[in-house]
């Protein structure tokens, strides 16, 4: 019977710590900086402009296809007040299918898209969730006025890059068919430079054997 | 009888019914307070201050639910149910004094009316699952049938046990407010405990608490015999349970604990009820207490622990008390000695029957820690 | 070979079995599984496992997702236990791009998948408490995997559905003040863990109920393909920890729990001494973390060269594999086939359910610790 009463004198225990219940919606959790609801874009006070370009980028890695972009002519760079040739025209983020696993942030090269911490998103119908543009500027600007995100000083592509560095003496990836992404720009306009001067050379003597027929 | 004394009566019963609701409502509420705290959780806590009306909110709950009644089950039988059911426990509110002055019915036969009753506890339980024809409500009813029955003979025995030791002090023993008032010196706790013991356990299986819930064992048979009601009738049968707990704790406070006594309860006599309210909700919390940590026996088991171990037992006790209590009236031994000896050898038993009962438990244990350490 | 139903139909031609459904909707199985059991009285003697309740389509769905998206869908296989299942999965990509990890990101890994070890055992203990109906093993099971929890949504930013290995290491590096928060933590599991030891373990009334219960002997585990802590339960000397070891298993040191009798109290407690040597292993790697890079250069849009490729990986609940069919040079994968240790270990059920008891019935099926998630995927 000892162990009846040893697991009695443990529920008695208890009895004396102080409970360990979060009384919400009194008491709020205490979330993390890298918590993840669901994403929303961000706003670039400098020149009153979103970050986000509508490169579609976010939209292919979606794995559930909740996001839809589309991008225009930015009319700001074009006047010369920003460096962006393009700006988001729409986007429409579906929070209902949205499953939050932070890729769409991972894989944005220009900082446009964060994850909120905005949890409680209930709704009573379900076909409301979808969040417009307007709507994901205003909650990105609510979440850079929190303190959960403020502009990098170095962008996210040059981040990127210094993160993979190659480990211990020599490893990293070796077969052939990973090509390194920095390289692959490189040999592309090698290539294409290389069919143009080809082409260049084609040209030459086509010519030269047309004056040399004539 | 007079009008006057039947309407009295009518009265009286009727504050008491409305005093057992108002009861449970309190009990349903403490336990689940008591459950939380025990769990390192606050329980209860939004609906009113402190949460006191959350069973009154689940009650209302319970009453704007739809009837559902299925649609082959016996009409009758399965209204007629919750009533029989929760009839036989409050009957027993007839014969518990308050204090030394206010019982309803002062029966000299009280015990005795205290074992007939329980008897008729299985009646409802087994009307209930028969006529709601489901497989699941027949499963509950029977195993529910089955562990009542069983498990109220150490509750009687027992409590024969207690009707003998009051023996001593008064020529009515089975009389409830006697035997109180026997336990005047010292509280028939420390004089056998064993049979305490005893009745607790069968307490504990009459009302279907943990470790012998397996007639509602929600993860089994989602319900037993309650599952096909619906709405204020299957609170009618929370009603029953509740109530039932309640009357074997004051069963228990009056039979083991001193009832109404206590430090200047002779004088004071307002001191009394309180006293013994205390009492009662000192075992109630001891149910709870036992309710957190403890899984059920299976139903096998259970029969196994009541035939095997406890009614073997609750014999043994009998046997103890009887001969100490003949051997001292043949030698003339003083009651307080014999008491000791009633005590001494109740405690023994009680060690022994613990020693034997953990056998299994050290055999697996003992296999464990050889190996890994203490585990 | 007659099932024990057709002995027994046959001994008593005119018994009416009866036809229990222990349905999709059930306080006891664990998940939408339903169990349609022929009772004798009180007494199982044929069972039917229906499942696929929570069939999702994850390796269909694979098949159209690049194979950094599959790791979300891998989260959600087996939803107790995250990170190990994305571990096996980064395993197998990692196996066919011939990808060797920093060691800074091996240790968070290891660190980060026997906490969720630890997180799912906590939980199979809270529902087997409740199974056998004892109500503080479910508070302090779940008391202590919030505590966990916490520690991963400060490292990934979810509690659960983590999103967090990369092929080549992990998304990002662990946040400031995480090892003294994991040793906290780690103080705080200790004393929970002996809480729970105290409530359920030595309890005679726990021991009653699943000593000698749903025995399977060790040819019985290895004939069903049963793995994980039932195969450790029976007698059986398998973790994949130590007989194929990966990652940095090699240099830690910790014990594989045994069991002798195969029954539910075995595989109980084998999984409680598995919540100790976790915490071993947890307190050996914080200690040595090295530092370093997170994460070997792979390129961003990842296509694995041509050939099939099997991992598999000690998941909490067994033995779970991966086996990707690549054609070469695409970014999605042709076929990856998920080798899911529940539905193997499902397959135990009936015969562990012959001739028991109602109560037994779902004291087994707890012991066996299935999620459904990976049973139907």
């Amino acid at each position: 019977m000892i162990g009846t009463f040893r697991g009695l004198y443990t529920a008695l225990k208890h009895a004396f710590r102080s409970p360990v219940t979060l009384n919400y919606p009194d008491e709020q959790p205490k979330l993390s900086p890298r918590f993840m609801a669901h994403p929303v874009l961000t706003w670039d006070h400098g020149i009153e402009e979103p970050y986000c370009t509508g490169c579609l980028i976010c939209m292919r890695i979606c794995p559930t296809d909740v996001i839809t972009v589309s991008m225009k002519d930015n009319d700001k760079f074009k006047l010369e007040e920003s460096k962006r040739r393009k700006i988001v025209d729409d986007f429409e983020l579906d929070v209902a299918g949205c499953i939050m696993c932070g890729l769409c942030v991972e894989y944005c090269n220009f900082d446009a898209i964060i994850m909120s911490d905005k949890f409680n998103e209930s709704v009573t119908d379900r076909n409301t969730e979808v969040h417009s543009l307007d709507e994901l500027l205003e909650e990105g600007k609510e979440q850079q006025a929190k303190g959960r995100w403020s502009p990098p000083a170095v962008k996210k592509s040059q981040r990127r890059s210094a993160a993979q560095v190659v480990t211990k003496d020599g490893q990293g990836a070796t077969t052939d068919s990973a090509n390194a992404p920095d390289n692959r720009v490189a040999l592309a306009r090698e290539k294409a430079a290389a069919l143009r001067a080809s082409r260049e050379l084609d040209k030459k003597n086509k010519e030269s054997s047309e004056k040399g027929n004539n | 009888m007079t009008l006057t004394s039947f309407l009295t009566i009518i009265a009286i019963v009727f504050v008491m019914f409305n005093t057992a609701l108002v009861g449970v409502l309190a009990v349903i509420y403490a336990e689940r307070k008591v459950l939380a705290r025990l769990q390192q959780r606050i329980g209860p806590s939004r609906t009113g201050p402190w949460g006191i009306l959350q069973t009154m909110a689940d009650a209302v709950k319970l009453v704007l639910k739809e009837d559902v009644r299925p649609a082959e089950s016996d009409k009758v039988v399965f209204y007629l149910a919750p009533l029989v059911i929760f009839t036989p426990i409050f009957m027993l509110w007839a014969v518990l004094p308050l204090d030394s002055t206010k019982v309803l019915s002062d029966i000299d036969l009280g015990l005795l009316y205290v074992a007939a009753i329980l008897g008729l506890s299985v009646v409802g339980m087994v009307l209930a699952g028969w006529s709601s024809n489901s497989k699941y409500a027949m499963l509950g009813s029977a195993r529910s049938a089955a562990q009542l029955i069983s498990y109220e003979l150490p509750l009687i025995l027992s409590a024969l046990g207690v009707g003998l030791l009051a023996q001593l002090y008064s020529d009515t023993p089975f009389n409830l407010s006697e035997i109180v008032r026997a336990q005047l010196s010292i509280p028939f706790i420390f004089v056998m405990p064993l049979g305490f013991v005893l009745f607790m356990i069968g307490a504990l299986a009459e009302t279907a608490r943990i470790p012998f819930d397996i007639p509602h064992a929600d993860e089994e048979i989602v319900g037993g015999a309650f599952v096909e009601y619906s709405g204020i009738r299957w609170g009618t049968f929370q009603l029953a349970e509740y109530t039932g707990l309640i009357t074997m704790s004051v069963l228990a406070s009056i039979l083991f604990l001193g009832g109404w006594n206590g430090p200047f309860s002779e004088k004071l006599t307002w001191l009394q009820p309180l006293y013994l309210m205390s009492k009662t909700g000192f075992i109630i919390l001891l149910t709870f207490w036992i309710r957190a940590p403890l899984p059920r026996l299976r139903i096998d088991q259970l029969m196994a622990f009541a035939w095997k171990v406890i009614i073997p037992i609750s014999f043994l006790n009998l046997i103890i008390i009887s001969s100490a209590l003949f051997t001292g009236k043949q030698l003339g031994i003083s009651d307080d000695v014999v008491k000791g000896i009633i005590a001494l050898l109740s405690i023994i038993s009680l060690l022994l029957v613990t020693y034997f009962i953990g056998r299994r438990r050290r055999k697996r244990l003992n296999n464990y820690r050889a190996r890994w350490g203490s585990n | 070979m007659e099932t024990k139903a057709e002995v027994v139909k046959s001994a008593n031609p005119d018994m009416a079995e009866l036809r229990i459904n222990m349905g999709p909707q059930h306080p006891a199985t664990h998940g939408v599984f339903r169990m349609v059991l022929g009772l004798d009285g009180e007494r199982i003697i044929s069972v039917e496992p229906h499942i696929g309740y929570l069939h999702r389509g994850s390796e269909k769905l694979s098949e159209g997702e690049n194979f950094q998206q599959i790791t979300t869908l891998f989260d959600r296989l087996d939803y107790v236990s995250n990170f190990n299942n994305e571990w096996v999965y980064v395993r197998v990509v990692e196996k066919a791009m011939e990808i060797e990890l920093p060691e800074r990101a091996e240790y968070i890994r290891v660190i980060l998948a026997e906490l969720n070890r630890i997180a799912s055992h906590f939980l199979f203990y809270g529902t087997y408490g409740l199974d056998t109906g004892a109500m503080n093993p479910s508070m302090v099971g779940f008391r202590e995997r919030e505590r966990i929890q916490e520690v991963f949504e400060a490292v990934s930013g979810a509690r659960m559905m983590h999103n967090y290995f990369r092929v080549g290491g992990v998304k990002e590096d662990l946040p400031d003040g995480f090892v003294p928060a994991v040793g906290n933590l780690l103080d705080h599991l200790k004393r929970g863990y002996d809480d729970a030891r105290d409530t359920l373990t030595e309890s005679e009334i726990f021991i009653e109920r699943t000593a000698d219960i749903g025995k399977l002997s060790a040819e019985e585990t290895l004939d069903y393909g049963v793995t994980g802590p039932i195969l450790r339960a029976a007698g059986v000397d398998y973790d994949i920890r130590k007989a194929d070891p990966y990652s940095i298993y090699p240099e830690l040191d910790f014990q594989i729990p045994l069991g002798s009798h195969g029954d539910c109290y075995d595989r109980y407690m084998v999984r409680m001494l598995e919540i100790e040597q976790s915490i071993r292993i947890v307190e050996q790697a914080i200690s040595r973390l090295p530092d370093g890079p997170i994460q070997s250069k792979v390129p961003r849009i990842m296509r694995p060269p041509e050939g099939d490729f099997y991992v598999h990986g000690e998941n909490p609940r067994g033995d779970l594999g991966v086996y990707l069919v690549s054609k070469g040079g695409t970014v999605r994968p042709y076929r990856l086939k998920i080798r899911g240790p529940s539905f193997s270990n499902l397959m135990a059920l009936s015969s562990m359910l012959e001739n028991v008891y109602l109560a037994d019935a779902t004291v087994i099926l707890g012991s066996l610790d299935i999620v459904l998630g990976e049973v139907d995927r």
